[in-house]
């Protein structure tokens, strides 16, 4: 079964949009399995005791949804939808707190997430009226990112495969992990996100008939910090990772052993870039470079991803599955 | 020549590595005299033969693997290398699980799957040492 989690982060918001997107997710024709509040604000409320929510609560139990209010850890939305991502699920519908879906919206992003193969995402139009990127044909491509309107900013006609996506999507989870080497600010963090996705193969998609309006608010938002630095930091970390997206990066961050398995597969890998403690078996860059150029390097960590996978085959197979 | 690799790696807690195989002198009392056994390890690792070759580099080692007719250790990193000149040998285990860490090419001997820790992908920190995890020397002799 496709079970389905909704996930929305929420800082700053409780009294304005957020209640609107509640409403909005309960009123879906096609329900998520599980809803989950990441409550990232500075000085969290029992929502509990606020009347609206309290009918909130009350309809999602009438609807058998389950849900779920999770105080967040306070380190960036990147932080938050890995915990989603890593719950078990295996679809995420993550919903930005001022982005209102329409009815329809899971119910098509779902049905492109499940008939067409290898899906690795779907989004749909996220429209903040006035409207001002009608008339823009964007091409969705990585390269393109920094000269034309992102693809969801339009009224998607038809569907589309695209490199990334911006916001409020659907994406299969547990296959890829956000970048937790990124700021609070989490800047890029949805384009690195899924076009780490497509570059693991999976296919990205923007989709028609699944709109979502942005009620832009600069009040609240879970990236509600001003700090240029963050946002050079966290471009920075982007833009070394594209530069490096035709190459197979490979970071060995582990022991001797590791590294002279890992030394078998190296002949069917296109064109590695290794990171590595013991350049005397195969010739490396640090680690202080990788974690320097690409922030977190958790998503080479093979002993993780075994323990993630449940894994029970060999450690060469790890590699293999982690790298080819 | 037999090359023997007795231990793991250090632990930075300082405790005993639970993959270090814990009957050593019995297994090699048990080899006849007139085989040569080399010893390879680092600086501070007891010593168990008179041919304690130790801080090797790897080409060394290679060399040295080649030379033997057949290799002794625990799971660490010189099963990997060993495997990697294709040189099959005999490795002891206990509470590492020789399906992930260990090589088809070789002789792995695991007393029982009952004494593998629970998460196998955790530093060995927290494991403790157990000598019962391990196959008795008069087991392993039969191997060689």
């Amino acid at each position: 079964m496709d079970k389905v989690l909704c996930s929305v982060a929420t800082r700053g918001r409780y009294f304005t949009t957020l209640p609107l997107v509640l409403q909005a997710i309960i009123n879906q024709t096609k329900l998520p399995d599980k809803l989950v509040i990441f409550d990232d604000n500075d000085e969290p409320l029992d929502m509990r005791k606020e009347m609206i929510y309290q009918y909130f609560f009350q309809i999602l139990n009438i609807k058998k949804v389950e849900w779920e209010w999770i105080y967040a850890p306070k380190k960036g939305q990147h932080h938050i939808h890995q915990i989603a991502n890593e719950m078990g699920y295996k679809w995420v519908w993550r919903v930005d707190d001022d982005a209102i879906p329409e009815p329809d919206v899971l119910k098509n992003l779902f049905s492109y997430a499940t008939a067409i193969d290898s899906i690795g995402a779907v989004g749909g139009s996220i429209l903040t009226p006035p409207l001002q990127f009608e008339g823009y044909f964007p091409t969705g491509k990585i390269e393109n990112i920094d000269t034309e309107p992102n693809i969801q900013w339009s009224n998607i006609e038809k569907i589309k495969e695209v490199d990334h996506l911006h916001c409020s999507f659907l994406y299969r989870a547990g296959v890829h992990d956000y970048n937790l080497g990124l700021s609070r600010v989490a800047h890029r963090e949805e384009t690195l996100f899924t076009y780490g996705l497509k570059q693991k193969g999976y296919r990205i998609l923007a989709a028609p008939h699944a709109i979502t309006w942005h009620l832009k608010n600069p009040e609240g938002g879970i990236r509600s910090e001003s700090k240029k630095e963050m946002y050079a930091h966290d471009d920075q970390i982007y833009r070394n990772i594209i530069n490096y997206r035709d190459k197979t990066i490979i970071i060995l961050n582990c022991g001797l052993g590791d590294h002279i398995v890992f030394n078998k597969l190296l002949p069917d890998i296109p064109n590695p870039v290794i990171f590595g403690c013991y350049p005397e078996i195969i010739p490396c860059r640090s680690i202080a470079e990788a974690k320097a150029l690409f922030g977190d390097i958790e998503h080479w960590n093979i002993y993780k991803k075994m323990d993630q996978w449940k894994w029970t085959e060999s450690l060469e197979n790890a590699f293999r599955k982690l790298y080819l | 020549m037999i090359l023997i690799h007795p231990y793991a790696k250090k632990l930075i807690s300082g405790k005993k590595n639970p993959k270090n195989y814990p009957y050593w002198e019995e297994l090699i009392q048990k080899i006849p005299k007139s085989i040569h056994i080399v010893q390879i390890g680092i600086e501070g690792e007891k010593q168990l033969v008179d041919d304690f070759r130790k801080n090797l580099p790897i080409n060394q080692l290679k060399q040295l693997i080649k030379d033997c007719r057949i290799w002794i250790g625990v799971d660490s990193f010189f099963q990997h290398l060993a495997w990697s000149e294709n040189k099959a040998g005999i490795v002891l285990w206990s509470v590492s699980d020789p399906l992930i860490y260990g090589h088809t090419a070789n002789n792995n001997l695991l007393k029982d799957r009952v004494y593998l820790a629970k998460n196998q992908f955790l530093w060995w920190e927290n494991t403790e040492h157990n000598p019962d995890a391990f196959i008795k020397p008069e087991e392993v002799i039969k191997f060689l």
